[in-house]
């Protein structure tokens, strides 16, 4: 269906959300490339997280078109449709979002086998693969309860790995960790973008950003403000109001991240 | 010894200390009265599911979002949880029944018992009470768990089946074990309509033999042990469910 030359798998188009009296997005245009990873940063109530579940259907924008790997989101009216889009896009939140009462292993297959009809043999064993890939298959039949905050966003991406996704949505994935668990959590999502997964990470994470980002975005109160190269965004940017948000953040160039989350 | 039986002995041992269960070497109201034990177990066996079934129903109605759905549920709750369920028996069976007979032509055509009534009634009644139960468990489930359900792609069925009615359940077992216990003792209003459960059945002998004591203390034995086994196994079940790290 999309027969367009370029290689755009999610394209917004001025896309505008209310809730109520609210006006969250102003107007959004952004296009991600297959293959490319796109962070978005801005500061808390700019709109980041609900761009996410705009691609993702969790919310419906009032105007605006949303495209997504051919279907046009924004037009989607049936649940039935929503879902069928959901299963292509993968989303991780931030405060993890596992099923207590169900062990690691049973978090990653329970979509695979109710969703997608796979085979619990099949399922399961992807799911122990992906454990692998996050580095925690020792912990396979532990209940999310018995992990750290790190482990268990890892184990979040794996679940969100086994729907086999087009591109997975990162929702400020580090943001409820300690400091020295984000580094795990970063590690894998790097190793997913080196291995060419289409991801979009809203994040608070300025060098991390900077470091695996093709694109970056600044949002700030419902609008896209700038994006482009990480250099352009995080260095030359000639916009006074990015350079005080990314020199507040991230001390600038070679900050060590001790400098951040004052 | 050799042609005493067991039931003889027991009559004997009891009566030493004033106990009086003769009749149990009589054929027809020994007979009666053992029934009546049977029919109460029988109406446990029945009603324990029925409530868990059907609160389960309610429950998912009333949290479904959908006025046509939750209104009429809603109004049946309120309606079984305030008023006596004495009097929701007697009406079923006085006026629903005699209603139901009067439509098929007679109450010899009518195929709905006292028994079947007495289902009814207390089953509904605790499944209101399961439904209040649940529901609250259903809506204590965090907000971002089910965001994160629906990110993956469940469906809103699917995110009750296998998230919210798994959390729910556990959250609600303590209040369900609750009920069943209390459903336990309430299968005894039967006998208001001549069912012929344990208490009534006891009536008819006591009434004959002005053995009151004897056979309460057997009807309470009786409760007791059934609750007992029944509290026991709500227990087991919730330890057996309990998830680490999530407080319950």
């Amino acid at each position: 269906m999309n027969t367009s030359a370029d290689n755009a798998i999610v394209r917004l188009e001025d896309v505008h959300l209310s809730f109520g009296q609210t006006h969250v997005l102003k107007g959004i245009d952004l296009t991600v490339n297959k293959g490319d990873a796109v962070s978005i940063i801005g500061p808390s109530g700019s709109g980041k997280s609900t761009i996410l579940r705009c691609i993702n259907a969790l919310v419906q924008p009032q105007s605006g078109r949303i495209t997504v790997g051919g279907t046009r989101v924004d037009q989607l009216s049936k649940e039935s449709e929503r879902i069928a889009l959901r299963k292509r896009v993968g989303i991780v939140f931030q405060q993890y979002n596992l099923f207590p009462h169900l062990t690691v292993l049973d978090n990653i297959v329970l979509a695979p086998t109710r969703i997608l009809g796979a085979d619990r043999r099949e399922a399961e064993k992807l799911a122990r693969e992906l454990l692998d890939k996050v580095r925690l298959a020792e912990k396979a039949d532990a209940y999310p309860g018995q992990l750290s905050g790190g482990q268990q966003q890892r184990v979040a991406i794996a679940r969100a790995l086994a729907m086999k996704p087009e591109l997975v949505l990162f929702d400020e994935v580090t943001s409820a960790l300690d400091p020295e668990t984000v580094g795990e959590v970063l590690w894998v999502i790097r190793d997913l973008i080196r291995d060419g997964m289409t991801s979009i990470l809203v994040t608070h994470e300025m060098r991390f950003a900077e470091e695996i980002s093709d694109t970056v975005v600044f949002t700030e109160n419902g609008r896209i403000i700038d994006h482009g190269s990480p250099e352009q965004i995080f260095h030359t940017s000639d916009n006074p109001r990015i350079r005080q948000f990314v020199g507040g953040l991230s001390g600038g160039r070679g900050a060590v991240r001790d400098g951040e989350g004052i | 010894m050799q042609d005493m039986n067991l039931s003889d002995l027991f009559v004997s041992l009891t009566s030493r200390i004033g106990l009086n269960y003769e009749f149990l070497a009589t054929g027809y109201e020994s007979q009666i009265w053992r029934d009546g034990f049977v029919t109460t177990l029988y109406l446990v066996a029945l009603l324990i599911p029925v409530s868990l079934i059907f609160g389960l129903l309610f429950a998912a109605c009333l949290t479904s979002g959908k006025l046509w759905l939750s209104s009429p549920v809603r109004g049946f709750v309120e309606l079984t949880r305030n008023t006596p369920t004495l009097v929701q028996l007697m009406f079923s069976f006085l006026v629903l029944n005699t209603f139901v007979s009067n439509l098929v032509g007679g109450a010899q055509n009518n195929p709905l018992t006292p028994f079947f009534w007495v289902v009814a009634v207390v089953g509904l009644h605790i499944a209101a009470l399961h439904a209040e139960a649940i529901r609250a468990g259903i809506e204590a489930v965090p907000a971002s768990t089910i965001e994160a359900a629906r990110g993956i792609g469940f469906s809103q069925f699917q995110i009750l089946r296998y998230v919210e009615v798994p959390l729910a359940f556990r959250a609600s077992l303590p209040a369900i074990v609750n009920n069943l216990i209390n459903l336990v003792k309430l299968t005894t209003v039967g006998n208001a309509i001549a069912v012929s459960e344990i208490t009534y059945a006891s009536i008819m002998v006591w009434t004959q033999r002005d053995n009151v004591v004897s056979l309460m203390i057997a009807i309470l034995l009786f409760f007791s042990i059934i609750n007992l086994i029944v509290a026991r196994i709500g227990l087991w079940v919730e330890r057996k469910l309990a998830v680490p790290g999530y407080g319950i």
